[in-house]
């Protein structure tokens, strides 16, 4: 079983409150949901919409076509009926009159009514979260209002944790028990910087939304400070300043403040004081399309700061993996003084995934302020070519030395990297049809494949980029690229390192993901094309 | 010589380093050192350790006093004294920040920091060398540059009136703010010495003259005059308004021009209240350690 159903209408109705709602049931009743958010830049009206997809298998997206449609106002209704399967239903708020900011709970007792699932379940979740007569009314008017049309039976998947990318992120770099997050507004990596913020001064437990203990390792008060700086310009030079003393320090931003970050990434590159870096890009160039999603930031995240120094560049495909992948950057970073990247997108940083797996266990990360630190003895970090002790050199023979020790930390780097999972390989293991892809798309591509005779060869770094992306392209007859941009970024750099050439691209930038429907097709198309 | 001043004089010499000067002979960037050296060598004679000293410095002429200087620090990029500076504070709040910028670093590529600092007041010092000139790369004018000045860049002579970034600090709710000037070492070392005591952002504008550029500029000592430590903002914005920066007309008052009590970073975050207090409990019971050994 799979359904999709669309909730829509203004901004400030309360559309993810409904969502949130069902969504939190359903995970409960042992189905997972997946979550997409689609929405324009303003605050109030225009049109937003949700589309929650549900399934009692192991689900990463959203499909086109609609089984029901919840609108919140006319709009939503005109604007995507066309999607609507035959028979599909229409929840309209029309019908509900005078209920005021309830109106969500209404909607939310109407789909919970059409679904199948016990009355109960749902009064049970409005006592514990509102308790107030009016709301349970409401929710009481929305389950009247309908009648059942599926019947959603409790399935035996039990600790399905539903989270978004931020609150991957942000319960990686906890984790990794860091100290400082500096920031300055932007979407979509706000999330993260709104999590942290409300996490400070508190136990550990308090990210997420469900108390799952699968994702709760650590149980301990935290000092962490997060410190919204005047622009990306300061916060990259003050994350330097702060980890200079041994704080462990994370930065967040998306493309264009990344842009004004990159001389401070090069001093990183020269002073190397440990630096890890969230990346969350959208579509550019420019401001371009701020609150929708793209894959086309990576060639910045593996190039942006003048000269030549070593960085490591990694994308996390969903959730787990940005808690995961986040530690291993914090890792990284703090034994070899690095530069980490951790890559997202909107799509990953804020559509709501569920899974049922365990992380992986925490990497320690060792405590920075072991480091040569001031405080404890006089130690000189230098935006200029230096020698040992800190001090300014303009010598040709330091230069040269010195260049050549950043490169063998990279060979030191490419070595540690190694031991953690650099690529992952889904779907038939022993297919001779392979789709490469990254980050974000990870999930989509997932479901795309299911039941065809596909490998997928998702690669999480991007920089070191294993070895082992050439053997199974070797291994390969045909080979698919899948990215969300316009020029194949990964392709190049793969091209760069293996020499080979990826013939077939799906390659999609409006601004929009992939639903795994139409993906599915595209994927067809192409093997279609080698038979003829 | 006493053994006190013996021992000012073993500090001296751990507190220089044996790299080569490269600033011309003569320039008055060799007295901001000696006043720096000689207030570093007080507060460590009253208790201040070497090692809690961090300083940050920018890109310029200026700037070379991070290799003339044997405390940690960072010699950060151009323009980012302040920011890099604050992420020391929100580090280790428990260290002794002085940061060292231009004019050009900090009223051109980094006035946006400038003016955020009085906000955040972090317990720190900015030390702002104001030669009126970009001297490191050639004499182009900066934003305190006086109308009219010739340069390589502008032919036609600067267009445009300085600022007066004393009435911006004030403007900008900076606690601490003095003016000094390079050639008198004595009182530079007094008004530092009160600039690293202030609880909160003090903010020393430095008036350097560059020997080689901009040199309309130079020779202001006539019209200085020193003030006692004023705390009257009125009387402070009085003070600020006595020179433009723009001739060599009126008086250029010396001195804490204003100060007052504010909360600071320090204060304001608890995470960095608890932090202090930690990592003053660790420093104690390390130095137990190596006792007992
Ligand atoms: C981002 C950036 N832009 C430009 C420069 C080139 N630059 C080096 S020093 C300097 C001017 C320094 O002037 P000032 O800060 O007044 O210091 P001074 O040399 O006068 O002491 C400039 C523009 C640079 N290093 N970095
Ligand atoms: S150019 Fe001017 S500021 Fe620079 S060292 Fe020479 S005299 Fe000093």
């Amino acid at each position: 079983m799979r359904l999709n159903i669309l909730i829509g209408g203004k901004a400030g109705q309360g559309i993810n409150k409904v969502s949130e709602i069902v969504s939190m049931i359903l995970i409960k009743q042992g189905y997972f949901v997946f979550n997409y958010r689609d929405y324009p830049s303003l605050i109030r009206g225009g049109h937003n919409f949700n589309i929650l997809s549900v399934s009692e298998e192991k689900i990463g997206s959203y499909q086109s076509k609609l089984d029901g449609i919840v609108a919140l106002d006319q709009k939503t209704i005109a604007l995507h009926k066309n999607k609507l399967k035959k028979g599909g239903f229409v929840v309209d708020s029309k019908d509900f009159e005078n209920l005021g900011r309830n109106l969500n709970l209404a909607l939310a007792g109407a789909l919970i009514k059409i679904l199948g699932i016990d009355n109960k379940i749902l009064m049970e979740e409005i006592k514990k979260e509102f308790n107030k007569k009016e709301a349970l009314s409401a929710a009481e008017k929305g389950l009247a209002s309908q009648k059942n049309i599926f019947n959603i039976k409790k399935q035996n998947n039990n600790n399905i944790t539903l989270m978004t990318g931020s609150q991957g992120i942000a319960q990686g770099a906890i984790n990794s028990r860091i100290d400082r997050y500096i920031a300055y507004p932007m979407t979509p990596a706000t999330g993260v910087m709104h999590e942290l913020a409300a996490s400070q001064l508190k136990n550990d437990k308090t990210i997420s939304h469900n108390n799952n203990k699968n994702i709760h390792q650590h149980n301990h008060q935290n000092n962490l400070l997060v410190f919204q700086a005047e622009n990306e310009i300061a916060v990259v030079n003050a994350a330097l300043g702060a980890s200079f003393t041994g704080a462990k320090t994370i930065i967040g931003t998306s493309g264009g403040g990344f842009d004004l970050m990159c001389e401070g990434i090069s001093l990183q590159g020269q002073s190397e004081i440990p630096l890890v870096i969230y990346l969350a890009a959208r579509p550019g160039p420019g401001t371009g399309v701020p609150t929708y999603s793209s894959q086309a930031d990576l060639n910045i995240a593996l190039r942006g700061g003048h000269g030549e120094f070593p960085r490591i560049v990694i994308a996390p495909g969903d959730p787990l993996e940005c808690i995961e992948k986040t530690n291993e950057a914090f890792y990284l970073s703090e034994k070899f003084n690095s530069l980490s990247v951790i890559l997202s997108d909107k799509h990953l940083a804020e559509s709501w995934f569920s899974s049922d797996r365990k992380p992986n266990k925490i990497l320690n990360v060792k405590s920075s302020r072991n480091r040569k630190i001031p405080g404890k003895r006089i130690v000189k970090a230098s935006s200029y070519e230096h020698d040992e002790m800190g001090y300014t050199t303009e010598s040709a023979e330091i230069a040269a030395q010195k260049a050549k020790g950043r490169l063998l930390k990279y060979e030191k780097i490419q070595k540690e990297c190694d031991k953690f999972e650099m690529i992952k390989i889904h779907g038939k293991k022993k297919s001779k049809n392979l789709i490469i892809g990254w980050g974000s798309t990870k999930t989509v591509i997932l479901d795309a494949i299911k039941g065809l005779d596909y490998k997928f060869l998702q690669v999480l770094y991007l920089m070191p980029l294993s070895d082992k992306i050439r053997e199974e392209m070797k291994k390969a007859k045909k080979i698919i690229l899948i990215e969300e941009n316009m020029t194949g970024q990964l392709g190049r750099i793969i091209r760069e390192k293996t020499s080979l050439k990826i013939k077939h691209r799906i390659l999609k930038y409006d601004g929009r993901t992939f639903s795994s429907d139409v993906l599915r097709d595209e994927i067809l198309k192409v093997k279609n094309e080698y038979k003829k | 010589m006493s053994t006190k001043n013996k021992l000012k004089t073993k500090l001296r010499i751990k507190l220089g380093t044996k790299n080569e000067d490269t600033w011309c002979p003569g320039c008055p960037n060799h007295n901001i050192l000696e006043s720096t050296k000689r207030v570093l060598t007080k507060l460590i004679g009253k208790g201040y350790k070497q090692e809690d000293f961090a300083m940050v410095t920018g890109i310029g002429c200026h700037a070379k006093i991070f290799d003339y200087l044997n405390i940690s620090g960072i010699y950060g990029l151009h323009g980012r004294v302040l920011p890099t500076a604050l992420g020391i504070k929100l580090g280790n709040p428990n260290l002794t920040v002085l940061g060292f910028a231009g004019d050009g670093d900090t009223y051109a590529e980094g006035m946006a920091h400038f003016i955020h600092a009085g906000r955040y007041n972090a317990n720190m010092t900015l030390v702002v060398h104001d030669n009126q000139s970009f001297s490191l790369t050639t004499g182009q004018s900066t934003p305190t540059s006086q109308q009219g000045y010739k340069n390589k860049a502008k032919p036609f002579g600067e267009f445009d009136k300085p600022l007066n970034p004393i009435k911006l600090a004030l403007a900008s709710g900076m606690s601490f703010i003095a003016r000094c000037n390079a050639r008198d070492v004595a009182h530079t070392e007094r008004i530092l010495e009160k600039a690293i005591r202030h609880k909160g952002f003090s903010f020393v504008e430095i008036i350097q003259d560059c020997l080689i550029f901009n040199l309309e500029a130079n020779n202001k000592d006539g019209l200085m005059y020193k003030i006692s430590d004023n705390k009257n903002k009125k009387k402070a914005e009085q003070l600020a308004e006595e020179w433009d920066y723009n001739n060599k007309h009126g008086r250029i008052p010396l001195g804490v021009i204003y100060q007052e009590k504010k909360k600071t970073l320090e204060e304001k975050w608890p995470q960095l209240a608890a932090l202090s207090k930690t990592l003053r409990k660790r420093k104690i019971s390390r130095k137990r350690k190596t006792e007992i050994k």
